[in-house]
């Protein structure tokens, strides 16, 4: 374990960190722009020069390994210089179009520029070298090459965690720009990374440029539903809108985030979210609904049956089990899935694309319930009038249930995802705008955070089964989320 | 004066290589040792007449023996700095020398396989060592067990695509393999991951010609041939106005002044030394006074603020503008910086830009500050040396010759 100095502090690492990491271990922050945790050393920003006494030259931090005896400056005058022009070269040909870029509030060249510069341009704006402006490489990204400052991330990310390698540096010198590799396209599953990854406004995301500035944003830590794998991410919003998620880097799951995680925030603000119920593809106020639903339920209540959802918090599928045993006291119930779980592509889309499948198995320990292949026969029998479920499960046993004609009573966020057959559609809020416990594929339990709130007349799926029950006559008391965890044992 | 160690009257056959005793210290080498070989090496003082003047013994010491798997051995012949025509020469008139040199340094390593690296633009040369190396390989010089010794070698050559940063040994390693080619980080050293991840050497064609000579007449004759730390004899490139410019070997050591004079027969009648690029385009510019006065070798030229580098001698007399001069190596050096690093990348094409202003009258005197600030930027910010290379000839003109800037500046532009 080499033990060196580091502007005075003395620190002990293990044998083949580096400078920049020994330096982050005291704290000490070294600027850095090719630099990446997870991505090979490339060392070409020259950003992250320090001064190592007895070596003549100054070293990249981000590539010389620390080494025993080493007396390491991140702050004397030579650093410094180095940093200041370092970061003068990057400007020079940079189009400085700060006012109309994206990036801005969060680019990496003007945060540096008001921490190391803060010096006129030497450089007249017309020698500037040009290059190509915006263009969409990819269903996702914008690649800018004028604001690129070739650090290489993108090229090291799509070779190295995609392994697809789209991209490359082309020519030379000043007039190298980053551009795809001839008959390939930007659509890897994991595209949004570029526009995390690229330091500057060179790659920016389609989706969420030009929505907001990016300071305007508040973030909450929450999880990604997108599928079993439950990605911890920031949900960035202001004002109620959710605008874009962005991978919250941790050692249990994830670094990244894939492209189909990021834009599960999309549903809740899409033009059929459901604010208000549906009664036979009619609209109307929930209570409403509820009265009517409840009515149905009545009709027939030893013929009334519920399913549970991996796609539902584990509070949610709660709430149906006692809707089921304490409401409508049938045996007619459900909470048995399974489904083959881990990682389908080595880096993070699981094969199980419901985020609660493991979280349903402590349902199923509290509430029992029959097996999804006899519930599934059940249905087929015509024993059941109606059903009660959510959208994505409901897929699950749709043939089963359109065959014996049951009755529907869907809970479904978007009208799109429910049924059209379904008598009754339930809206519910979602969770980003509710807390629900998930279990993912690694038996990690976590709970989203609500980032938004849900619309007027909107409520946590858990609050219209207890108002649903009641109209049916049974009062469950789920007057929040933990309540409808009573009982509910997650080992 | 010495007799001429590597550029011979027309050794390029066989037959003639042989008559002056061409692969005999190939078979002496097969019975020596590998480290006795690396020692009568580090004997004489060899050092890399690439550029760098690195040690050659010490640089094939730094191989480790007891490595497993392959090693290599590459021959940097991508001859490319402006000035420079040695490798050039010594190919068309002493091959053999270089392929001797090079089983011999394979056998001090431990490589099976070599490879000669080549200029992409010297077809007709690349055919013509294609044939010395068909030659040598029929008479058992290269190839499977050579002169029954049991030691195999195999010898390859392959062009480059005309990058002048192919000519950086790491950036000539990755375009080897089939990569851009670019500068590696280091460490690791090729010594332990070079080629194919293996434990390489490269050597100049130069140093790997003289090896055989080495070996014969063992390391102590070839470096008190030298000076001081620098051993033996050194191709130098003459060209300007001198009345024979022209490919000269002579012992490290001598005066500049005797290799104008004597063997090129000094300047063009009419014609004044006003400077000289001692070692290539990248090393940094002597004065008339100040060549005149320096010796040729390593020590020498270092202590004279300049370097050796890779012999490439450009004589400068005072109708030369060296604005202008400037310009076209600034506009050279931009074109080949390979863009990776920051301060090469974008400060090669800003100074070009500052000098197209001088040399178009419409800089203004900060201009030549902002030249020398720039320059300073560059050096010794870069993975490899194409941004000193640069930024160390842009000082020694803008220091030594600031009055035909400073005129410029003021308007007066040269030849308008």
């Amino acid at each position: 374990m080499p033990k060196l100095t580091i502007d005075g502090k003395s620190v002990e690492v293990p044998a083949g960190r580096t400078l920049l990491e020994a330096a982050q271990l005291l704290g000490v922050y070294i600027p850095r722009y090719c630099y990446h945790p997870k991505l090979s050393i490339s060392g070409n920003c020259r950003m992250c020069l320090v001064e190592v006494e007895k070596s003549p030259k100054l070293v990249t931090a981000c590539s010389t390994e620390a080494a025993e005896g080493m007396t390491v400056l991140t702050t004397s005058e030579r650093v410094i210089k180095a940093r200041r022009e370092v970061l003068e070269f990057l400007l020079i040909n940079h189009p400085l179009d700060c006012p109309v870029c994206d990036q801005a509030g969060e680019c990496g060249l003007q945060d540096y520029y008001m921490d190391y510069s803060r010096q006129k341009s030497r450089f007249p704006a017309a020698d500037k070298v040009q290059r190509q402006k915006r263009r969409a490489v990819g269903p996702y990204l914008m690649l800018d090459n004028e604001r690129c400052i070739l650090c290489t991330r993108c090229v090291r990310f799509c070779a190295e965690v995609t392994k697809t390698s789209e991209l490359e540096v082309m020519e030379r010198a000043d007039h190298s720009f980053i551009d795809l590799k001839e008959g390939k396209a930007l659509d890897n599953e994991y595209s949004l990374n570029l526009a995390d990854l690229c330091p500057v406004g060179a790659f920016t995301s389609r989706d969420f440029r030009f929505k907001t500035r990016v300071w305007f944003l508040k973030k909450t830590p929450t999880i990604c539903l997108g599928c079993a794998t439950g990605c911890e991410i920031y949900a960035q919003h202001n004002e109620n809108t959710l605008y874009r998620l962005l991978p919250r880097p941790n050692a249990e799951t994830n670094t990244w985030l894939c492209d189909h995680g990021r834009m599960t925030y999309k549903t809740v603000r899409a033009g059929d979210r459901l604010n208000k119920a549906l009664i036979r593809r009619g609209l109307i106020d929930l209570e409403p609904a509820l009265r009517e639903a409840a009515t149905r339920l009545d009709e027939f209540k030893d013929a009334a049956a519920v399913l549970g959802s991996p796609w539902l918090s584990a509070e949610d599928n709660a709430a149906l089990g006692r809707l089921a045993k304490d409401g409508l006291k049938t045996d007619h119930y459900c909470f048995d899935f399974s489904a083959e779980q881990g990682i389908k592509d080595g880096i993070l889309i699981n094969k199980d694309s419901a985020p609660n499948t493991a979280g349903l198995k402590a349902v199923k320990s509290a509430y029992g319930g029959l097996a999804l292949e006899d519930f599934t026969t059940l249905l087929a029998g015509g024993k059941i009038k109606t059903l009660v479920t959510e959208a994505n499960a409901y897929g699950l046993v749709k043939a089963a249930a359109a065959a014996a004609r049951v009755r529907l009573i869907i809970f479904a966020l978007n009208r799109g995802e429910a049924p059209a057959t379904a008598h009754a559609v339930l809206p519910y809020a979602s969770y980003f705008e509710t807390a629900g416990t998930f279990v993912n594929y690694q038996g990690l339990r976590r709970a989203t955070a609500a980032a938004v709130e849900p619309q007027p007349g909107v409520w946590p799926l858990w609050a219209v089964v207890n108002k649903l029950a009641s109209y049916s006559g049974a009062e469950l008391h789920i007057d929040c989320g933990e309540a409808a965890l009573e009982g509910i044992n997650f080992k | 004066m010495t007799d001429n160690i590597l550029l011979k009257n027309n050794i390029a056959g066989l037959e003639a290589y042989f008559a002056c005793g061409g692969y005999k210290p190939l078979k002496k080498a097969l019975g020596m040792k590998p480290a006795e070989i690396i020692e009568e090496v580090k004997k004489s003082n060899l050092r890399g007449r690439g550029g760098a003047g690195f040690p050659t013994g010490l640089k094939w010491s730094l191989v480790p023996p007891d490595a497993l798997g392959q090693r290599y051995l590459v021959c940097n012949a991508d001859e490319g700095e402006p000035g420079t025509f040695k490798d050039r020469e010594l190919i068309l008139k002493n091959p053999h020398a270089l392929i001797e040199g090079m089983t011999i340094a394979a056998c001090a390593i431990g490589a099976a396989h070599g490879y000669i690296y080549i200029r992409g633009e010297f077809a007709a040369e690349t055919e013509f060592l294609n044939k010395a190396i068909t030659e040598a390989r029929a008479k058992g010089f290269i190839g499977k067990n050579i002169l029954g010794s049991g030691f195999n070698f195999e010898l390859f050559t392959h062009r480059g695509a005309g990058a002048y940063i192919c000519g950086e040994e790491t950036a000539l390693l990755e375009s080897l393999e089939g990569f851009k080619g670019q500068p590696r980080l280091k460490p690791p050293y090729p010594a332990l991951k070079g080629l194919f991840s293996s434990p390489t050497v490269i050597n100049n064609v130069e140093t790997l010609a003289a090896v055989p000579s080495i070996i014969e007449r063992g390391g102590e004759w070839y470096a008190a041939l030298g000076t001081g730390k620098s051993g033996g004899t050194k191709l130098f490139c003459v060209s300007g106005p001198v009345n024979k410019p022209g490919v000269y070997e002579l012992p490290l050591g001598t005066a500049f002044k005797d290799l104008l004079e004597v063997n090129c027969g000094g300047m063009k009648p009419g014609k004044v030394l006003k400077a000289v690029i001692p070692g290539g385009s990248s090393t940094p510019v002597l004065t008339a006074r100040e060549a005149s006065a320096v010796k040729l070798d390593y020590e020498s030229l270092a202590a004279a603020g300049s370097m050796l580098g890779s012999g490439g001698v450009i004589i400068i007399d005072d109708t030369q503008c060296m604005v202008r001069l400037l310009q076209v190596l600034a506009r050279f050096y931009h074109h080949e910086s390979c863009g990776q690093c920051t301060p090469c990348r974008e400060g090669c094409g800003w100074l070009e830009k500052i000098l197209n202003r001088l040399e178009e009258g419409t800089a203004s005197h900060r201009d030549i500050d902002l030249l020398y600030s720039v320059a300073e930027g560059m050096t010794g910010r870069t993975i490899c040396a194409l941004a000193d290379a640069m930024a160390l000839p842009v000082m020694s003109f803008v220091t030594k010759f600031r009055g035909e800037f400073e005129a410029h500046a003021a308007g007066r532009v040269c030849g308008k």
